[in-house]
């Protein structure tokens, strides 16, 4: 090997290690700038297979579109209509928590966000969608469907943003379990098994907590947390008592290997 | 100037790779392993171009996939960006010594270059997130996982051959006529 080749290796050496000592900020502005130059191709292929998708499932008779869209717009007159009893109800709730010196409950601003593509690497779970800073999403904001929990935001780019699914290792969400005063920590598992639609497991449990299968559990809004309290997680499989402490097997409420749309809570309106 | 060219013609090839990866869902039946096409690429590139040239594919090819995958949680990049580069130019000086067999029109190398290099590209991945999370356990779906894109990548890489030998034969037929008699008469 010449002098030539070594000294380009050095070069090529050092801008590596140059690279790994990169703060995590500096990482996610990177990854973020990679993001942006990926994301239009990502709308075109989403859109593409949304086109391709819709080849079949758009086949309808006029007959049946028709019974379609009217049972659509009853459907939407029902949840107007409930919709604005549960905003009536909502004001009257603050105004008693009010009397009673409670904080008043704050609601959230939800942003809709549609997936525009799926994390191609093997052991870490996440999707990315079409919406960014440009759009008010900041890093660590909870990510949910009408169903449940879904994840949180993580590296955010103008357009897009990465979002950590629920059934990765590395988020771990407060939970309580429906009917019980058991709280632990939900987290997903390295490697999922592809034979279910993902497992979560709840950490942290008593030993011998009365967990009974097809218990739903929630997040428990843990103090400067970064989900709110009462969204739906999943439901109790399972529970093993361990050693020292007792784990629930959970199934996420949402099939993350599915969903397509999804919400951002933004924070209090 | 052909090599350039070639480097040119990589980088391309390579970004689109990764947005093509992003699109392809994991193998159910194969217990979710996923299509890995960047480590093949590489390899067959590090057979056909000349060192410097193989270590800029390098540098470019380690930096894009860990930008790309890079996974920053709770205000900790997991894995460093960077190591991916050093993988790739390990790899490529492996992969550099089977040069001559390339140039002499043999191959074979790159099959089990490929396959070795993605398996070894995931293996190592999950080592240093099992390091990282404090917490080692290896399942038959992680063998899996890390197994099957190295065995898909060796019908890749050999897709890869043709498609460029078909190429080369379009646009330097004479190069490609005299890298044929000196296989023949080797």
């Amino acid at each position: 090997m010449n002098k030539w080749n070594i000294g380009l290796i050095a070069v090529v050496v050092g801008i590596a290690l140059f690279l790994s000592t990169r703060p995590a900020a500096q990482v996610q502005d990177m990854q973020a700038g990679f993001l942006s130059l990926l994301s239009p191709f990502f709308r075109t292929g989403t859109a593409v297979q949304e086109q391709l998708g819709s080849v079949g499932a758009g086949l309808k008779t006029l007959d049946q579109l028709e019974k379609e869209n009217v049972t659509l717009l009853e459907e939407n007159r029902v949840l107007l209509t409930t919709n604005n009893l549960l905003r009536e109800i909502e004001g009257e709730n603050n105004q008693l928590r009010q009397a009673l010196a409670y904080r008043e409950r704050s609601v959230f601003k939800l942003l809709p966000a549609r997936i525009i593509a799926r994390d191609a690497s093997t052991w870490w779970n996440t999707v990315t969608i079409n919406r960014g800073f440009a759009d008010g999403i900041e890093t660590d904001q909870p990510v949910l469907t009408e169903i449940g929990l879904v994840g949180k935001t993580t590296t955010v780019g103008k357009n897009e943003t990465k979002v950590l699914l629920l059934t990765d290792e590395t988020c771990r969400v407060g939970a309580r379990i429906e009917g019980t005063k058991e709280q632990g920590i939900v987290s997903g598992i390295r490697v999922q098994s592809q034979r279910s639609t993902g497992e979560l497991h709840l950490n942290f449990l008593t030993k011998n907590a009365p967990v009974e299968p097809s218990q739903k559990v929630y997040s428990a809004g843990v103090a400067n947390g970064v989900f709110p309290s009462g969204i739906l997680i999943g439901t109790v499989v399972e529970f093993r008592p361990r050693a020292l402490d007792g784990q629930a097997v959970l199934e996420p409420a949402v099939d993350l290997s599915k969903i397509e749309d999804v919400f951002v809570i933004l924070g209090a309106k | 100037m052909k090599n350039t060219i070639g480097l040119a013609i990589f980088c391309v090839v390579l970004f689109v790779l990764l947005l093509v990866q992003s699109f392809i869902p994991p193998i159910r039946f194969l217990e979710g392993a996923r299509l890995l096409l960047v480590p093949a690429l590489f390899c067959y590139a590090a057979l056909t171009l000349p060192y410097p040239a193989m270590l800029a594919a390098a540098l470019v090819t380690g930096f894009l996939c860990d930008v790309a995958y890079v996974h920053v949680v709770g205000g900790q990049v997991e894995i460093a960006v960077g190591w991916s580069i050093i993988y790739f130019v390990i790899l490529g000086s492996i992969a550099s010594g089977f040069r001559p067999e390339m140039s002499r029109g043999r191959w074979w190398p790159v099959i089990p270059l490929s396959i070795v290099g993605t398996s070894c590209f995931l293996l190592l991945q999950f080592v240093m997130i099992s390091v990282r999370r404090e917490g080692f356990f290896f399942s038959p779906e992680t063998a899996w996982r890390i197994l099957v894109p190295g065995l898909l990548a060796g019908p890749f890489a050999m897709l890869v051959h043709f498609v460029v030998s078909f190429f080369n034969q379009l646009f330097w037929p004479r190069v490609t006529q005299r890298h044929s008699a000196a296989a023949r008469s080797y």
